[in-house]
């Protein structure tokens, strides 16, 4: 008895592990009809508008679709509408009746100009003259407006109540309160605050909300926000196709786009894209499938936010969070190619093809999502055919590229690395000092050896493939007898250990990096050589994340940090550059202020004529450029590698029929078409009228 | 021994409050807090992460928020700051995965510690027992995710074998059979790796008992009165040099749905020490007060069994 425990047990279990590891590896050869992508991270839940990272998104990708989308150039495009349209309405205000009538006999004498201003009709109503825009934008607005006599228009002014709660409630009863105030905008910031829009200078209206709270015993804070001429508002014309179901059969309509938007601006979703449609004054729903989104303000990035991913309004309308939380984050319903299948939690989720897709049903039989939380294990998982395509290291590149047995994409990624400068220490004041730092560290030197040259130099805040990225920027070339001469200047000499000093102070900083991200550490130390090598101590200190951003970046406490951006090709960086957005938890946490910069950034979102974003876009690039507040690093390759031949594409055209061609990489990436992905052993459910491209 | 017992789990319940109290304000004066947002990300506003703070009754009082995250556990409400899911719910699914890696790492560290432990012991002093202690010191001393990782590489360039997670993906088989033996397979290789240190472990344990047992003195009466060498191994030393290794598994209860993060993390397996390790990562306090409760209840419970199998053991020792 004793001994079978002793000798039996030990040779059951190796007999069971021979057994079984017989058993896997003889029949790994026969493959599934679908596609396992390995991921680092796992999506907490897939809900677009609650979750904003990368792990999510990429599930959702498939689940979900939106109004626009990004086409394979990085150009936007309709998915879920069929189209679009823009327009603007701009709303003059006059002292009286006579002064709008007037006014529309200027306009429309000026007839020959009209389609130069791109104005479309023109007309009066009471003391209000309303023109009305093929495009969105100040400039014609402001050309017409120069032609009035200022003295009888009337200025508006936006004053926003902060409530702290009750904003609603408070509107109300100030409006029942003074039924004849002329009120012309209402626009509520959850409920803690809302903004209204009145006709003249808005400084008794001030004082009027501020009694009126008083005497309700509300402390609430009353501030002037805008003062504008006229107002401007835009119009976007969505028109909604009329094949598309969610997957569970019910037809997707304008109801789900304006739900989306509500729950979106719905404060207990706390929803991370809200400032994104900040701006929108009301959504108005004239068919189930025609949707028409009016906007405060001229603000052309608002485009880009219908790319958000929307959700079916028949599921959860009227249903809290936690019922979302509970009964949908985790089984989603999209309108996507695949619908959800099954999730196990940190291991695996597995989307099967949706078979009512409006363009036609997936090739591939399921999507699996693998979590593979170790670097050297997703190599294996990726050589061992278990997931079937792997993001390749920089390290690993070469080896790969030689091997016969692999396809390689390899192509700059929308982000780029960089050293940040805290521009509130007075060290880091001197532009000098910036840019002979910037000429101390030898970026190329860096790509060569810590991206293993799978990258190229930044020029600044865009990387250099985007559509609006300044061309002419030189990067500043490495040379470390420029960076002392510099110091020189500034007054940095050597002191008696080789470290700078100057008025008794030692030239030496701590930069800060975080953990878990080995090409940070690599920099931080290669810059830490390079600037030693000028006679700057740098001292490096490595934080988990945790504590790097809310110890460290969130509380604008650091002298230096080692960081990078990841951004959509989107020309607005107002949030990362604008010296407003320098406080404690912003993102310019460097602290610039530039105000020419400021001015373009408020500039650029006005406008909406792409060659003049070009324009704009390329200047705001070089003045930060030049000014230097971040030591720009480099733009990273993207780099992925799949089996030769392991798996093809085949698309719908424009025209109905079918493309079928091998993976290639787009500006979008090379899985931008992945969804029609197959796999060569199953071509035979193809189309046979494809056009292949070999 | 009921009276011992009930005692025990009174002090018990005690000693959870004090431990859970202590451990709460650790995890939460730990500087940095919870950022659920991944990497910065430019379009959360302050409204956004007040409203967020809010939620979570981050923004209060240190006492508060212990109150809010103990009456949420006893009322299963309290939820992850990560993904807002019942943590209990985040943590149950991941037993079943965790409970057969342990049950399956603890069986082979226990059958292999006891079968080299033995024949070591009967082979005291000849070349087989100096080489088996060398092996076992050696793997004692090596970094397990070292071996782990040498193991993984040496099988996928010789076999190109999957070994990740706990199945195989985008395979076919033929039957259910080969299914089941498929999960066996996932499962077997972390456990042995999970074993190893175990196996060296226990196996010094069991030879150094077999070894003192065999000097008794009615080891000695026995070979006197002439029984068969292999009877008196078997029957008389063994039995008796059992009793540390039966009452150590008392001890094992809080290892069953104990973590091992460097393992899971290498074969990507969905177990407990992951979701506590990112929970750390995340400052996602709920799922770590839950951890820490459970883990504290467990090692209480565990150390409780230890005493009393002993008892049932051991004739000679009484619980008062």
């Amino acid at each position: 008895m004793v001994r079978f425990f002793v000798y039996g047990i030990p040779v059951l279990l190796v007999a069971l592990l021979v057994a079984s590891f017989l058993t896997v590896a003889s029949f790994s050869a026969d493959r599934k009809n679908e596609i396992t992508i390995g991921s680092i991270g796992e999506p907490t839940k897939l809900n677009p508008i609650q979750s904003a990272e990368a792990s999510a998104s990429q599930v959702e990708s498939f689940l979900f679709e939106s109004l626009l989308t990004y086409d394979q150039d990085l150009e936007i495009a309709p998915q879920l509408a069929s189209s679009y349209t823009l327009s603007q309405t701009t709303t003059v205000y006059f002292r009286g009746p006579t002064g709008a009538f007037a006014a529309l006999s200027y306009v429309k004498a000026a007839r020959d100009s009209w389609a130069e201003w791109g104005l479309r009709d023109a007309r009066a109503e009471g003391t209000r003259l309303y023109l009305e825009f093929d495009q969105p934008g100040l400039a014609a607005s402001e050309k017409i407006f120069s032609l009035f006599n200022p003295a009888s228009t009337l200025p508006l002014t936006t004053l926003r109540v902060e409530t702290g709660g009750d904003a609603r409630a408070v509107f109300q009863a100030f409006r029942d309160a003074e039924p004849d105030r002329p009120i012309e905008r209402v626009w509520f910031d959850y409920n803690a605050a809302f903004e209204i829009t009145v006709p003249g200078d808005g400084l008794q209206m001030v004082e009027d909300l501020k009694a009126f709270l008083e005497a309700r015993g509300n402390t609430a804070k009353v501030d002037v926000v805008d003062t504008r001429p006229f107002l401007a508002e835009p119009l976007v014309d969505f028109r909604l196709r009329d094949d598309v179901r969610w997957h569970d059969g019910v037809p997707f309509t304008s109801k789900d786009v304006v739900f989306t938007y509500h729950a979106i601006m719905d404060e207990t979703v706390a929803s991370p894209r809200k400032p994104d449609f900040d701006l929108i004054q009301h959504i108005e729903t004239p068919d189930p499938h025609r949707v028409l989104v009016t906007y405060r303000k001229p603000y052309s990035p608002a485009l880009n936010s219908w790319m958000i991913p929307l959700l079916p309004a028949h599921i959860l309308e009227g249903k809290p969070v936690k019922w979302w939380e509970d009964h949908f984050n985790r089984k989603p319903v999209g309108t996507g190619p695949f619908k959800f299948g099954h999730w196990k939690t940190n291991e695996s989720l597995r989307l099967v093809p949706n078979e009512d897709y409006y363009l036609g049903r997936p090739w591939l039989d399921g999507v699996v999502f693998r979590l593979l939380p170790d670097p050297i294990t997703m190599r294996l998982a990726f050589m061992t055919r278990q997931i079937d395509y792997w993001g390749v290291d920089p390290w690993a590149v070469k080896g790969i590229r030689e091997d016969p047995r692999f396809t390689l994409f390899s192509y700059p990624s929308n982000a780029y690395s960089y050293v940040g400068w805290n521009l509130r220490n007075p060290l880091f004041q001197d532009l000098q000092v910036r840019r002979a730092f910037a000429h101390a560290v030898n970026v190329p030197q860096m790509i060569k050896y810590i991206l293993y040259g799978n990258g190229v130099q930044s020029t600044g805040i865009f990387p250099p493939h985007f559509w609006f990225s300044n061309p002419d920027i030189k990067p500043l070339p490495y040379d470390p007898g420029e960076a002392k001469r510099l110091l020189d200047e500034a007054g940095w000499v050597p002191g008696p250990d080789g470290i700078r000093v100057k008025d008794g102070k030692r030239l030496s900083f701590t930069l800060i990096t975080n953990q878990a991200n080995e090409v940070r550490k690599d920099i931080a130390t290669l810059v830490q050589d390079n600037l030693r090598s000028i006679g700057v101590e740098v001292k490096v200190e490595i934080y988990e994340w945790a504590v790097f951003i809310t110890r460290f970046i969130n509380k604008l406490e650091f002298d230096a940090t080692v960081l990078g951006w990841t951004t959509p090709p989107d020309y607005d960086a107002y949030q990362v550059w604008h010296s407003s957005q320098s406080n404690p938890e912003q993102l310019n946490f460097v602290g610039y202020n530039n105000p020419e910069v400021d001015k373009l950034l408020v500039q650029i979102r006005q406008e909406y004529d792409p060659e003049r974003i070009r324009q704009l876009a390329g200047e705001i690039q070089r003045i930060i450029y030049e000014d230097q507040p971040y030591l720009f690093l480099f733009v990273p390759n993207s780099t992925t590698v799949i089996w030769k031949d392991s798996l093809r594409i085949c698309r719908p055209d424009d025209k109905g029929g079918w493309i079928d061609t091998p993976v290639e990489v787009t500006k979008a990436g090379w899985a931008y078409y992945m969804q029609w992905f197959y796999r060569p052993e199953f071509a035979d459910r193809l189309p046979a009228n494809r056009e292949v491209r070999p | 021994m009921i009276t011992f017992i009930i005692r025990r789990l009174l002090i018990s319940v005690v000693l959870v409050f004090l431990i859970s109290l202590i451990s709460f304000f650790i995890i939460t004066l730990t500087p940095g807090s919870p950022y659920p947002w991944g990497e910065l990300n430019p379009k959360i506003s302050q409204a956004v992460k007040d409203n967020y703070r809010k939620q979570f009754h981050l923004d209060e009082p240190i006492w508060n928020q212990y109150w809010y995250n103990m009456r949420g556990l006893f009322t299963g409400e309290l939820r992850s700051i990560k993904d807002g899911r019942p943590v209990l719910e985040r943590i149950g699914e991941r037993l079943p995965a965790t409970v057969s890696l342990n049950v399956c790492a603890i069986a082979i560290s226990l059958s292999f510690g006891l079968l080299i432990g033995v024949y070591s012991a009967r082979k005291s002093g000849q070349w087989q027992d100096t080489s088996l202690s060398t092996l076992c010191f050696t793997f004692l001393a090596l970094p397990e995710f070292w071996v782990t990782y040498l193991l993984i590489i040496g099988l996928t360039n010789w076999v190109a074998i999957p070994l990740t997670g706990t199945v195989s993906h985008g395979i076919l088989f033929p039957n259910e059979g080969a299914r089941l033996l498929d999960r066996l397979w996932h499962l077997f290789l972390p456990a042995v790796m999970l074993a190893l240190g175990g196996i060296a472990g226990q196996s010094r344990y069991v030879r150094a008992s077999m070894l003192e047992t065999l000097r008794e003195d009615y080891i000695r009466t026995a070979q006197a009165k002439g029984l068969h060498p292999d009877k008196i191994f078997y029957r008389h030393a063994l039995r008796n040099s059992l009793r540390p290794v039966i009452t150590g598994i008392g001890s094992l209860l809080p290892a069953l749905i104990g973590g091992a993060v460097i393992i899971e993390t290498i074969f990507a397996y969905p177990g407990i020490g992951r979701l506590g390790y990112q929970a750390v990562l995340e400052r996602d306090y709920p799922t770590l007060v839950a951890l820490n409760f459970i883990t504290a209840v467990l090692v209480l419970l565990g150390n409780l069994l230890a005493d009393v199998l002993y008892a049932v053991v051991d004739p000679r020792v009484r619980l008062e």
